[in-house]
């Protein structure tokens, strides 16, 4: 019932916000806005598929239609100068592998004063630098953002509330964002829930086109999985059972942490990130970054980018002694899902922004993506000696980017 | 022959004329006649049309107001006053609608139709070519 409950409020204020807007008259008004991408990918090799993570369908060989092409619309209904609300239902290839629209968004926003505002309901989960836009390719200079990084945290969205503060002196200006609630995301298949979220999202836009940006978020992780609980199940009648109790992922503390910095002033763009991935559970710990440079020239915009993911821990002591066949099973069974998370991949990316017509951009790229391991890449095929011995892949992507 | 081209040179000439005149128009930001607002400096009225500021020097929340996005006069506000190009000002208001952090200025069909919202609403904000500007409107900023 509780949960029934929560999951209609985003909803339910939004439509409360349009309820107040019909009985409102004078300066009321409707927005409509949306973004859509068409997008291809292709890679030189068949040994994996190229995805955005939690994606179950990649490209390989065979152009892939399915991993950047998505259409968004977003409705904002405007009561009066105070209240507001938002709702953005967005398409695109899901953790379940099929396009069914879902309710990105849908929030009540009161813009208390100039200077603050609050919301309630579902809203972007501003995890990175461009987390609230990363799915609006006409607003960013890649072609996607980069997966080293921003593929560490599928989530994109809760159900909550947050309070933003904006400030301005001369040409500066600050924003400082408080959020909490809680989400959860279908990745590959298998729910992950992330709840009692608190987070801080603040950003300085600096005379001169520079940009500061400091996020972190905090809460407890869940995964809903049979296997999963089968195995910390039987770990706990041996006596390993600390091997179960690291390996079960049950509420368990999460945090992502990220500084980012950009610069866009006359035809130069720089942006740049470092993130850190920390849990208290066979999730990985793990750092990502990425540079990007990029120059316009008049309507063409050819960048550079460059990014990394490191695994830096397992969090889970696998102390389930080698050699006892009785155990093999059970050891293995845990070194699988430990090796599955060692997340090694660096990419360098060349592509090109044509703006080519006022709401429709072109973008081409190319990425040389060495994966150590299995990288951010699926459907590995085993013992094919994917990601060893230095091997890199090539991915081609292009697309179209429009906002209407 | 001769006569012939003889008669289209004037009509070329001040087609030529109104080009030129067309480019080099002076764009002046306007508010309404009632307006408290006397004048503003380029990085207040970019950071209004941006969206990276909502209110006026004032302390009201500015109501600003667009041209068409066909009309000469927009591409050279953009250009002479935010020092951006048409396709970077719209990457930038999408990064707001699309975060939901705020929504474009409203589109005005001509500069009479600018005129006539400032004249409603004191706390609009529009731009013109100079030589629309009238008695119904104030200029806080002139660009040439």
């Amino acid at each position: 019932m509780m949960k029934n409950m929560w999951r209609l409020t985003p909803l339910t204020l939004a439509l409360a916000a349009f309820g107040v807007q019909a009985q409102a008259g004078g300066d009321s008004a409707f927005s409509f806005s949306g973004f859509a991408t068409l997008g291809l990918v292709a890679t030189n090799t068949n040994l994996a598929q190229y995805a955005i993570a939690g994606q179950p369908r990649g490209a390989d060989k065979s152009v892939s239609g399915e991993v950047d092409s998505k259409v968004g619309i977003q409705l904002t209904a405007k009561a009066n100068s105070m209240f507001s609300g938002t709702v953005q239902v967005l398409s695109k290839q899901n953790g379940d592998g099929n396009f069914r629209p879902e309710l990105e968004w849908a929030f009540a926003k009161a813009q208390i004063l100039p200077s603050l505002a609050v919301r309630l309901g579902r809203m972007g989960a501003p995890f990175f630098a461009v987390s609230d836009f990363r799915d609006v390719g006409y607003a960013n200079t890649g072609l996607r953002p980069p997966a080293d990084v921003y593929g560490q945290v599928p989530i994109s969205q809760f159900d909550g509330i947050d309070v933003t503060y904006h400030t301005s002196v001369g040409s500066s200006s600050l924003t400082a964002q408080l959020f909490g609630g809680k989400t959860k995301v279908i990745f590959t298949g298998a729910e992950i829930k992330y709840d009692k979220i608190i987070g801080v999202n603040a950003s300085l836009e600096l005379d001169g086109g520079i940009t500061l940006r400091l996020g972190h978020v905090q809460g407890k992780l869940s995964v809903v999985s049979a296997q999963l609980s089968g195995l910390v199940g039987v770990l706990r009648a041996t006596p390993f059972a600390s091997v179960g109790n690291e390996l079960d992922l049950t509420k368990k503390n999460a945090s992502f942490t990220g500084i980012g910095a950009a610069y866009d002033a006359g035809n130069l763009i720089v942006n740049a990130e470092y993130t850190m991935r920390r849990t208290e559970s066979y999730v990985s710990d793990t750092n990502g970054w990425y540079g990007t440079v990029g120059y316009r020239v008049n309507k063409f915009t050819p960048y550079l980018t460059i990014s990394q993911v490191k695994f830096v821990s397992g969090n889970v002591n696998n102390t389930i002694p080698a050699g006892v066949p009785p155990l093999a099973a059970l050891k293995g069974g845990v070194d699988a899902i430990l090796a599955n998370q060692v997340l090694n991949q660096k990419t360098t990316a060349l592509g090109v922004r044509w703006d080519a017509y006022r709401n429709i951009a072109l973008k081409a790229q190319v990425e040389r993506v060495k994966p150590d391991g299995n990288g951010m890449f699926i459907k590995v095929k085993p013992g094919s000696g994917f990601g060893t011995n230095g091997m890199s892949v090539n991915v081609y992507s292009v697309a179209v980017d429009t906002v209407f | 022959m001769k006569k012939n081209t003889s008669i289209l040179k004037p009509a070329l000439l001040i087609g030529a004329l109104s080009l030129v005149g067309a480019v080099h128009a002076q764009v002046a930001v306007v508010v309404g006649a009632k307006s408290p607002t006397a004048t503003m400096t380029a990085d207040q009225v970019a950071g209004i049309f941006l969206g990276k500021s909502s209110t006026l020097p004032g302390g009201a929340t500015a109501a600003a107001v667009d041209q068409s996005e066909s009309a000469a006069i927009r591409e050279q506000f953009y250009t002479k006053v935010t020092g951006k190009q048409a396709a970077q000002v719209k990457a930038a208001w999408s990064r707001l609608v699309f975060s939901g952090k705020g929504t474009p200025p409203k589109e005005m069909a001509s500069s009479a139709d600018v005129k006539k919202f400032l004249a409603g609403n004191p706390d609009a904000i529009g731009y013109i070519e100079k030589s629309a500007v009238d008695a119904t409107v104030k200029v806080v900023l002139s660009v040439d």
